[in-house]
This record gives structure tokens, C-alpha cells and sequence, in this order.
């Protein structure tokens, strides 16, 4: 048994012997990385050098392509068109529940225009995937969390290249108490209320060089619209700066069963108009939001199978599957409208700027929008929130770009950036002994993606191969300055309950790349060219 | 060919132009720019979503189609809702252009009071140090990046002096009734110092040297020989004869920058935060919003094309030697 064994394996030398010259080999095929371009962004532009340069070491016949970024997006999400491309997911605070982006991998959001182009596909994570979404005991599903990214780190589908940190900074003679938090650094809901006026004005000004695309709550689909909309028009659920989920409009959030949810709201709730939010308020803002073409909330609203009124003051929602992050993501998101005031309008979304209704019952009142100049509320002495907020009015200025709204910081006449600082900004605001600068790690994440349809990113031993030969430590430091980390999971590890520790890290080493390609049985030829 | 019928044709012409124009644009953005929908991605639509956005803005119709409804609102002058502000394009357009209009004339009325003299002044002066001063000071504000330029000036005048504002038209917020409320007033010219004053030096070079180039050349023709002869002040011939006749390349040069000014300066319309047309199709451009792109350029585009027929028919006034043929 023994000799037959290793006759065999003489005979397999022997044989691999005579091949040795690589006539049987093929090379692998040349490849193309699709990054942004250089004005876009230079950080993605260079990291895709980065990167070519040590495949090249390998043998790859590589070339960088900078795309436009919606045409970079196009062929990556809508036509699947692509080698291995390098885009980012934003990290927005609903995505602080693992749900969004462990999706990104489940091969059922495979097709064309959906979250997974590389097209990972592994039935295993599937069905933990759809085991954590039903999951209700938070420990049990970060048990499943877990599982699961240490199920598909080894397979390197993604790598997450780094996670940035978010550099803002805010004037520290005029506000005090300005907390920071995780994926919205300044700019998030608590700020405007919580920031404490240290001169005689308790207005905060805010700027920044993003606007709302518009601020219809039937037709916005950018970050920006939300950010500013979300201030004036309440949830049912807020997400504590500690990213915990606290009943807001909502006075009980009551599960009944895995797919019966009860929900009780505040008494004494008023519209800045004066009229009462009561439960048919809620019914309505939910079956008109899924009623209407208004796509944007669709992914949080597809839980829901319907909504019904149990009380003047208690809703009940009927799922359509157990679903553990409807109170996280569903029941924060979405705004409450005014009954009487929307159930006239038919076409929401073809509103005008003018017609637009404004009227919320959130904790500030709608004032101005001047688009592409200034945005202001004031603050709403009636909310239940009221005693716990120290401003009386929020003012936004849009600036053109981040030097405008630098310079305006540096001249007092904003107390706060609402996006990041360019990295030349951030030693100067250091220097500055009125600005504080504050940096929250992010848990949105830059990453390549490989197409695993398409060799050679179909063998999983090149895709871990490429992995290893990524000095993701020299484009935090190089790149970012040294104002990141470097990626490890699509779970960051500042969003730490669900972040599975023990994971595979993919240290730099070219040797191991190397080792991992051999024992798969690729091999190097004349010209240095990787071939199997 | 008489006067009318020259007018005729011209204007024809011009209308030609324009539906050229406006065709390939609607081509251009539509084959060149990418999906305007294409951006939601990252915000977790998924293509269904997006198909339905799409059919909203009305791209899901043949392109023929859109066409068609593109060219028969354009000739009313109707121009669609803008995808991402959801708002009548036409109000847009018209308040941004005036914003810019407003900075770029401003600047450009500035720039040739002072080239155009200076310019008669410095021929006059040919060879000089004032001369040799004069043509290097306008090259080099030429020459220099308008957004150096500005950033300089923001750092002295508004971080290290803080006497003048840096950005933005007014005083936010304030309240208007109408444009002309807006800008009649000092807290707007207190506003407009600054960008004016860079776009002002960065124009100041074309009309100072085509002016003393031109004037250069008149000084060699017979009727200024004839002005000495008859003992006219040297001042006398250089403003009132050889200044007028060197004025024709000037009036030109003065058309094509007004025409070019409704794009605005993008860059210091940035720099500055100026609320105008450049801006806002940088953004068009960029987040795809096919209906305000188009409005902005076919807006641009009848600009160039008025301000051309209106100095070929200054022309015939400034300079009788033009006819009509």
C-alpha cells in the first residue's frame, strides 16, 4: 500500500518533471483594476498603483484604469463588467446593524444592479444570512454575526482595503459638548441639540460643501437631504450616539411575536402646525411611503407586510418574515408625515420647491432653504425633547468647496464642518487653538472587489494569493496619512459588538503570496509570467 | 443686399446654429454622461428602484422621443425639471445666469475702462518703463491661475485683514424681494469686491495689449501724418483720432468675453462661493441632470451666438469700410 502510494508520487514528480518548461501552461489571464480617477478621488487613484505594482511582482500582467465615477459605478453594479474594482461603501448609521452589509455578499444579491457584482456565492453564508436577520436574541445573533466573517474572510471575495478615519473640527470659544459619532462625526442628529453655547448666541452654525439634492421627503435619495430632513420630522426610533436604538415618538417599541410588532406612541405630540400626531399619522406615512414610487426607503420597508392602527395612540406591525433589524434600521428611518396635510397631494415626487410641505413634528421647525447658499431651523419649544436642548436655532451655510468652508471656520463664521476636512486643512485646524479637531474611526470601508466569475478571480487561492500582496499598511500611512485603520472585515472593527475579532488578517508578505500560488499549482515562467 | 434682408439672414442663421447645437447636446450628454441614476447605488438602490427613478425623469422612452419633446419645449422655452433639485429648470438657469452676469460684467466693464486707456497710453508711451511695467503686470494676472489669485486674496483681505467678506453674495441669510432687491445694495457690492476685482485683473490683459498693439499699428497710417501735419496736440491725435480707429479689435475681443462670461468663471465662482451658473453646471455635469446640463449650455450657446450677430452689425457703424454683403 505504502510503495503504490509513493510509486504514485515519483510518477506525479516525474511527469510535472517533464512538463517543468511550462509548455502544458497557460499564463493567466491580464487583468484590469477599475479605481476613480485622480480628480475624484487620489486616494482610491493611487492605492490602485499600489496594488498593480505588487501583483506585477507576481507575475500578473496588470493595468489601472481610472473611470468616471458613474461609469466606474455602472459597470461594476449595473453591468458587472469588471476584473477587480476598488469603490467604497459610505457609512451611513443605519448601517451599524450588520444587515446592509453582510448582504454585499449573499449570492442572491448577485444579479445585475444589485449589492454583491463580485458575485460571491456560498450557500452556507446564505443560510446564516437569513438565520442572523430572524435572529431577535442579540447574542445569539452575534454568535451567527461572527460565524459568518469567519466564514468568507478566508475566501477573500472583498478586501477591505482601509477604514478612514472622519477629520471635522469645531470652534471651541463658541460651542462646548460636541460629540462626536461613529460614521457622522459632527453632523449627526444629536449635535444640533446637545451643543452647549458658550457666547451670548445659541445659534449654531454649521457649513459644508454638500447640499440636500432637494428636501422633499417623497423624492429625496441623497445622504444630504436625510441629514437635514431628519431634523425637523421625528421617528419612531432614534439611534443613541451609542448606536442603541431609543424610542423617540415611539414611547414602547413591543415585540409580540417574531412577526407582530407593537408600537405605542408619546402623548401630547403636536405638528409644527399645531395639530395632533396621533396613530393615524403613522399608519398613513407608512402605507403611503410604500405605496408610492419613492424607492429610497424600500430595502427598510420591505419587511413589512402591513400596518395597522390599534389605538388613538398604538400601532401594530405585521411582518412579512422576522426581521431583527426593523426597530434599528426600519423604525429610525423612516419620518413621520402629517396625515392631513400629504393625503391630498397625488403625485408627491413632481412637487416644486415651493409646494413642498415642511411641516414636521421634529424637534426643530423648518425655516429657510436658500438652495446653494444657507438652510436654517429654529428650535421647537413644544417638543417633548425641548429642556434637553441648548440651541434655539441651526443654520447651515453651503460653501462651493472644503477651502470655502475652512476658511470660514478659521474666521468664526461657522462653528462646525458637516464633511470631513481635506488633509492639508487638518495640521492647520491643529494649530488653531479655537478649533478643536475631532476624528471618528469610520465604518464604512474602501474595498476591492474581485469579480468571481471571471479567472483567474474564480480560484480562490489567486484571489488570497492577491490579498497578501496588498500593502494595505502603507496606504493608510502613505495615503491616509496615517488617518485610518487597515481593513480586516466588512464588519469594521469600531463597530465593535458585531466586528468578529479571531479573522484571518491577510498581513503584507510577498513570499506567502507566492507560497499560496505554488501549492496551487501555478508557477512562473521564462519572462517571470504567472501561468497554470 | 439690403439691410433687412441681411438681418434675415443672420437671424436664420443663428437659428440654425442653435438647433445644431441643441441636437448634440442632447446627444453628448445622453451618449457621454452615465446614468443619472447611476449614483444611487451606493445609497442601496437596487435596479428595479432605479428603473422606476428613471421612468420618472421619462428616460425609459425611446430616445427619439425624448428628443422630440427635448426640441418642442425648448422652442417655448420650456425646460423641463431638474432631476436631482426637482424644480422647473427655466428658474434656475435664469436666476444662476443672472448671478454670474452680474460679477462677470461687473468685472468685465472694469477690466476694459481701465485696459483700454491704459493700453492707448502705454503705445504712446512704447519702450518705456511704464511700458515695459504695464504689459508685465497684465500678462502675469493673465497668466495666473484665477483660483491662486483668489485664495491669495481671501488670505490677506479676509483671514489675515478680515475686512472683506469671502464668500457667497450676501449676508446669509437674507431676504430679497426679487433679483434687483438683492443686489441694489451695499452689503451685496461689499460682497462682490473681491471676485470682481479677481476676474477684473485676469481680463485686464486682453484689452490693454490689443489696444496698445492695434494703436502701434494705426500710428503708421497716412491720416495720423495728416493730424501732425495740421499741428493737432499729440493727445488729441492719440484719444480722438488713432484711439477710435484701433478700437475694432477691442469691441470684438469685448463680444466673444462677454458671450463667454454667461458660462461664468467656474473657478472663482468655486473660490468664492458664488452662487452662479458655473457652478451649478459643474454640478449638472456631474450628477448627470440631463435637462439643467442642456438648459445651461443652449443658454451659453444663444449668448455666443446674439453677441456675434450684434458686433457684425456694430461693425457696420464702427467701421463703414464693412458693408452688409
Amino acid at each position: 500500500m505504502k510503495r503504490t502510494l509513493m510509486l504514485t508520487g515519483a510518477s506525479i514528480a516525474a511527469l510535472t518533471a517533464f512538463a517543468a518548461p511550462g509548455a502544458a501552461q497557460e499564463r493567466v489571464p491580464s487583468v484590469e483594476i477599475f479605481t476613480t480617477t485622480e480628480s475624484y478621488d487620489p486616494i482610491r487613484y493611487e492605492g490602485a498603483f499600489i496594488i498593480a505594482d505588487a501583483w506585477r511582482e507576481l507575475g500578473m500582467d496588470v493595468s489601472v484604469r481610472p473611470l468616471e465615477f458613474s461609469t466606474l459605478l455602472d459597470r461594476f453594479y449595473s453591468e458587472q463588467d469588471f476584473d477587480a474594482t476598488i469603490l467604497g461603501w459610505s457609512g451611513r448609521v443605519d448601517r451599524l446593524d450588520p444587515q446592509f452589509f453582510l448582504g454585499t455578499l449573499d449570492s442572491r444579491q448577485g444579479g445585475l444592479g444589485a449589492n454583491n457584482p463580485g458575485g460571491y456565492d456560498n450557500p452556507d453564508y446564505d443560510a446564516l444570512y437569513d438565520a442572523q436577520g430572524a435572529e431577535f436574541d442579540v447574542e445569539a445573533r452575534q454568535a451567527i454575526v461572527h460565524e459568518m466573517q469567519e466564514l468568507y474572510v478566508p475566501d477573500a471575495p472583498v478586501v477591505v482595503l482601509f477604514n478612514r478615519d472622519e477629520v471635522v473640527a469645531y470652534n471651541n470659544t463658541t460651542f462646548t459638548n460636541m460629540n462626536a459619532m461613529a460614521g457622522e462625526a459632527l453632523y449627526s442628529e444629536w449635535v444640533p441639540m446637545e451643543a452647549e453655547p458658550l457666547t451670548d448666541r445659541a445659534t449654531l452654525r454649521i457649513g459644508g460643501p454638500q447640499e440636500p439634492d432637494n428636501i422633499n421627503p417623497l423624492a429625496s435619495t441623497s445622504v444630504w437631504g436625510w441629514k437635514w430632513m431628519r431634523l425637523y420630522y421625528d421617528r419612531l426610533v432614534r439611534l443613541s450616539p451609542d448606536v442603541e436604538p431609543v424610542p423617540w415618538a415611539a414611547s414602547e417599541v413591543t415585540p409580540v411575536d417574531d412577526v407582530t410588532i407593537d408600537v405605542t406612541l408619546r402623548e401630547g405630540m403636536t405638528f409644527h402646525d399645531g395639530e395632533p400626531l396621533t396613530a393615524e399619522d403613522v399608519v398613513f406615512t407608512f402605507n403611503y411611503y410604500m405605496e408610492s414610487d419613492y424607492s429610497y426607503f424600500d430595502s427598510y420597508l420591505a419587511a413589512i407586510d402591513t400596518v395597522e392602527q390599534t389605538g388613538d395612540l398604538s400601532v401594530r406591525f405585521n411582518l412579512r418574515e422576522p426581521s431583527a433589524p426593523f426597530a434599528t434600521i426600519t423604525l429610525s428611518q423612516i419620518p413621520l408625515l402629517p396625515q392631513h396635510i400629504w393625503e391630498g397631494i397625488e403625485n408627491p415626487g413632481e412637487l416644486t420647491p415651493s409646494e413642498i410641505p415642511t411641516v414636521g413634528s421634529g424637534p426643530f421647525v423648518f425655516d429657510r432653504y436658500d438652495r446653494g447658499e444657507f438652510m436654517s431651523i429654529t428650535t421647537n419649544a413644544d417638543h417633548f425633547h425641548a429642556d434637553e436642548i441648548n440651541t434655539d436655532a441651526v443654520e447651515f451655510v453651503i460653501y462651493a468647496d472644503a477651502e470655502g468652508v475652512f476658511t470660514a471656520l478659521q474666521t468664526g463664521q461657522i462653528d462646525m464642518t458637516a464633511w470631513r476636512l481635506e488633509p492639508g486643512q487638518i495640521p492647520l485646524a491643529e494649530e488653531n487653538e479655537e478649533l478643536t479637531v475631532v476624528s471618528v474611526p469610520d465604518f464604512g470601508y474602501y474595498h476591492m472587489t474581485f469579480n468571481t466569475r471571471r479567472a483567474p478571480f474564480d480560484d480562490v487561492a489567486v484571489r488570497r494569493a492577491l490579498t497578501m500582496a496588498m500593502d494595505r499598511e502603507r496606504m493608510v500611512n502613505v495615503l491616509l496619512d496615517g488617518r485610518g485603520e487597515v481593513g480586516t472585515s466588512i464588519i469594521a472593527p469600531v463597530n465593535a459588538f458585531w466586528h468578529a475579532p479571531f479573522i484571518e488578517r491577510f498581513e503584507f508578505d510577498m513570499e506567502a503570496a507566492r507560497a499560496e500560488l505554488e501549492a496551487a499549482g501555478y508557477s512562473w515562467d521564462d519572462e517571470g509570467r504567472l501561468q497554470r | 443686399m439690403s439691410r433687412r434682408g441681411y438681418l434675415i439672414k443672420r437671424v436664420l442663421q443663428a437659428i440654425f446654429s442653435l438647433w445644431i447645437i441643441a441636437t448634440i447636446l442632447f446627444f453628448l450628454f445622453r451618449m457621454g454622461l452615465p446614468d443619472p441614476t447611476a449614483a444611487l447605488v451606493t445609497e442601496g438602490l437596487n435596479a428595479e428602484q432605479r428603473a422606476a427613478i428613471r421612468a420618472q425623469f421619462g428616460l425609459e422612452e425611446p430616445l427619439w422621443r425624448q428628443y422630440l419633446l427635448f426640441l418642442g419645449n425648448a422652442v417655448q422655452g420650456e425646460f423641463g425639471t431638474s432631476f436631482s433639485y426637482r424644480a422647473p429648470v427655466a428658474d434656475i438657469v435664469w436666476e444662476r445666469l443672472a448671478n454670474t452676469m452680474i460679477l462677470m460684467l461687473a468685472a468685465i466693464v472694469l477690466a476694459y475702462a481701465i485696459g483700454v486707456p491704459l493700453g492707448a497710453w502705454l503705445s504712446w508711451r512704447r519702450g518705456s518703463r511704464a511700458d515695459t511695467t504695464g504689459i508685465f503686470v497684465g500678462l502675469m494676472f493673465r497668466s495666473a491661475p484665477m483660483f491662486w489669485t483668489g485664495m491669495i486674496a481671501i488670505l490677506i483681505f479676509g483671514v489675515g485683514l478680515s475686512i472683506l467678506p469671502t464668500s457667497g453674495m450676501r449676508t446669509l441669510p437674507y431676504d430679497a424681494d426679487g433679483w434687483w432687491d438683492k443686489i441694489l445694495t451695499l452689503d451685496f457690492l461689499w460682497h462682490a469686491v473681491l471676485p470682481v476685482l479677481i476676474v477684473a485683473l485676469y481680463y485686464l490683459g486682453s484689452p490693454l495689449l490689443i489696444m496698445r498693439n492695434t494703436m502701434l499699428e494705426v500710428y503708421g497710417e497716412d491720416f495720423i501724418e495728416m493730424a501732425r501735419a495740421k499741428g493737432l496736440p499729440e493727445r488729441d491725435i492719440l484719444y480722438k483720432h488713432a484711439a477710435r480707429n484701433a478700437l475694432l479689435p477691442v469691441v470684438t475681443q469685448l463680444a466673444v468675453t462677454i458671450g463667454l462670461a454667461a458660462g461664468g468663471q467656474v473657478v472663482v465662482e468655486v473660490v468664492f462661493s458664488w452662487p452662479g451658473l458655473g457652478r451649478e453646471i459643474l454640478n449638472a455635469v456631474r450628477t448627470s441632470d440631463f435637462p439643467l446640463a442642456q438648459a445651461s449650455f443652449l443658454i451659453m450657446a444663444a449668448f455666443v451666438i446674439t453677441l456675434n450677430l450684434l458686433v457684425d452689425i456694430l461693425y457696420t457703424t464702427l467701421d463703414p469700410r464693412v458693408s452688409f454683403q
